[in-house]
């Protein structure tokens, strides 16, 4: 059960509950090695990375659902395209960065939501980088 | 480790000084809110005590309002909405993740690192005067880049003089958060230090102010001026160790030094001192327990454990610095093992009433989990229950304050926990029921 926790402090449990039940180690811990751990293979810096919730589907386009975690990356730089969390109108907003020749936009990847053009990119706060999409299938 | 930094204006032969920096996080509970809030960027925020009892954290705004810390909120509650004044109860899982990550974050800059309370870490910097404001500024912007929090840096040759600087980066805003003494204009320090009180320094309380202004030493310039011995045979040997300390020679000793690999350190200040045996059990029992899940977690053993406990060191009475180390039986990283060394290696030193600012575990001889081969009869038998890991998965699944060992299990030994916290914000990075929301609209 490798347990997935933010903050860097995962526990995987690396004998079953019935090992613990019987009272003595099992022989095949010899050879375990350890599950495979989430925040090993998803997280690159535990002091930077967030795991944030996805509400409303203005990013359905790309994959991300209402509902859906997302693994956000505070210490990366976001480029055009990146998906990332601003700070829009004071909330957090998960949009598509894009750098264009008339400015800054920060898109939505669904149809029926506007792009929001951002006309003073000194006031845009950029949170984070999305880096991965927990989807709920 | 032997090899500290010397300090004191020691100049290697590559022409690098060795400082002291002083790293904090600005009202730190309130960055923590702000953090994960936006909407509280620039508004007057204040952050409760336990029970919601009184402002233990303003932002600057707050501060602006008059509002000062202590303040019971029965008297500003009412007042709150037409000041457009935010509150948060206090949050002690968020401020603990975050704390967590900064004093990760900091050690990876640092020779060598002393978490000193929640907020601020004294740091080992090895470079050129400028390679220091370098430093200072690459530490302030990487803070800020993975935390969102705000960290002022003090640097200097002593501890003293880091806090010092420390502080006059808070309060001079062209500084951007970073003063290194070395590359301030000298002549602007004198002044500084002629116009700060002398009970802005650290450790240098109101009542001992006064007895140093009948002195005629009313600044930080003045004690400076200060004859050591003099001071020491009218006051103390802790105030002429500042005395000295402001003047470039280093007296404080470095508690910790987490950058050292081979040891393990859980120690904190204490805001409210410690003044009973069965108060430090407690303490020792939750550090003990901490210690054992983070060896877990890096499949390590420990094969020695120190329990220590200390009075401040700017206290004149009662100075009481107990510290046992214990050779476990075989390495280990049994939480109840652990435990009972802990609990059981103050039990005896500590004196009751004396009020204890800090207490630690540390944790030596560590080596790979498996690596040391163990004679069967000395593993301890709750480990073949693997108890500890069973204790980690419950803690995992139903959170850290489900279960416990001993006193660390009792309520009462974890207020927070049980405390009224009416206008908490989400525990953002510790529970999964309670992560940030962000918008796809």
């Amino acid at each position: 059960m490798p347990v997935f926790n933010v903050s860097g402090t995962s526990r995987s449990a690396s004998v079953s509950d019935a090992d613990a039940a019987s009272g003595f180690p099992s022989p095949s811990r010899d050879y375990f090695d350890g599950r495979i751990d989430l925040n090993r293979h998803l997280i690159r810096d535990v002091t930077s990375t967030y795991i944030v919730r996805v509400s409303g589907d203005s990013m359905s386009g790309t994959g991300i659902s209402d509902g859906d975690e997302l693994i956000v990356d505070r210490s990366l730089t976001p480029r055009d395209g990146s998906v990332v969390v601003a700070v829009l109108d004071g909330e957090l907003t998960v949009r598509r960065l894009r750098l264009t020749g008339r400015g800054i936009v920060l898109a939505a990847e669904n149809a029926e939501y506007r792009d929001v053009a951002v006309p003073d990119p000194a006031a845009l706060t950029i949170w984070g980088v999305v880096t991965r999409c927990l989807h709920h299938v | 480790m032997s090899e500290h930094p010397a300090g004191g204006g020691v100049r290697s032969p590559a022409g690098q000084l060795h400082r002291i920096a002083l790293v904090d996080v600005n009202s730190f509970y309130v960055s923590c809110e702000r953090a994960f809030d936006p909407r509280l960027e620039g508004v007057p925020v204040v952050v409760l005590s336990n029970n919601d009892g009184c402002v233990v954290a303003r932002s600057d705004e707050a501060k602006a309002l008059g509002i000062k810390t202590g303040e019971p909120w029965f008297k500003l509650a009412e007042a709150a909405p037409h000041l457009g004044l935010i509150q948060r109860s206090s949050n002690y899982e968020l401020y603990g993740d975050l704390s967590s990550r900064v004093m990760e974050l900091l050690g990876r800059y640092a020779l060598w690192q002393e978490v000193y309370s929640i907020d601020e870490s004294f740091l080992g910097l090895a470079g050129t005067p400028r390679e220091l404001d370098t430093q200072g500024a690459r530490i302030r912007a990487a803070v800020a880049r993975n935390t969102g929090l705000p960290v002022c840096v003090g640097i200097g040759p002593t501890k003293t003089l880091a806090k010092f600087a420390n502080r006059i980066a808070k309060q001079n805003e062209h500084l951007n958060g970073v003063c290194n003494l070395d590359t301030m204009d000298p002549g602007a320090v004198a002044t500084i230090m002629s116009r700060v009180p002398v009970t802005g320094l650290w450790g240098v309380g109101a009542k001992l102010g006064k007895r140093l202004e009948a002195m005629g030493i009313r600044t930080v310039a003045d004690l400076k001026a200060a004859d050591p011995s003099v001071i020491r045979s009218r006051f103390s040997v802790t105030l002429q160790r500042t005395v000295l300390e402001l003047n470039g020679t280093p007296c404080l000793p470095l508690e910790e030094e987490r950058a050292d690999r081979q040891q393990l350190i859980f120690s904190r200040s204490f805001s409210v001192p410690v003044t009973t045996a069965a108060e430090m059990r407690q303490v020792m029992s939750i550090y003990a327990q901490q210690a054992a899940s983070r060896l877990q977690r890096e499949h390590q053993q420990a094969r020695v454990l120190t329990a220590y406990a200390g009075t401040s060191h700017f206290s004149h009475k009662a100075a009481s610095f107990p510290s046992v180390t214990v050779k476990l039986q075989s390495p280990t990283s049994d939480p109840v093992v652990l435990t009972r060394a802990a609990v059981g290696a103050l039990e005896d030193q500590i004196v009751e009433g004396v009020p204890y600012t800090k207490a630690g575990v540390m944790l030596s001889g560590l080596s790979d989990a498996g690596a040391q081969p163990v004679l069967d009869a000395f593993v301890p038998e709750q480990e073949h229950r693997h108890l500890g890991e069973l204790l980690g998965k419950v803690a995992d699944k139903y959170g850290s304050a489900s279960i416990g060992l001993g006193v660390a299990g009792m309520p009462s030994a974890r207020p927070e926990w049980t405390m009224s916290r009416k206008y908490s914000s989400p525990r953002y990075t510790t529970v999964w029921d309670e992560l940030p929301v962000v918008t796809a609209r």
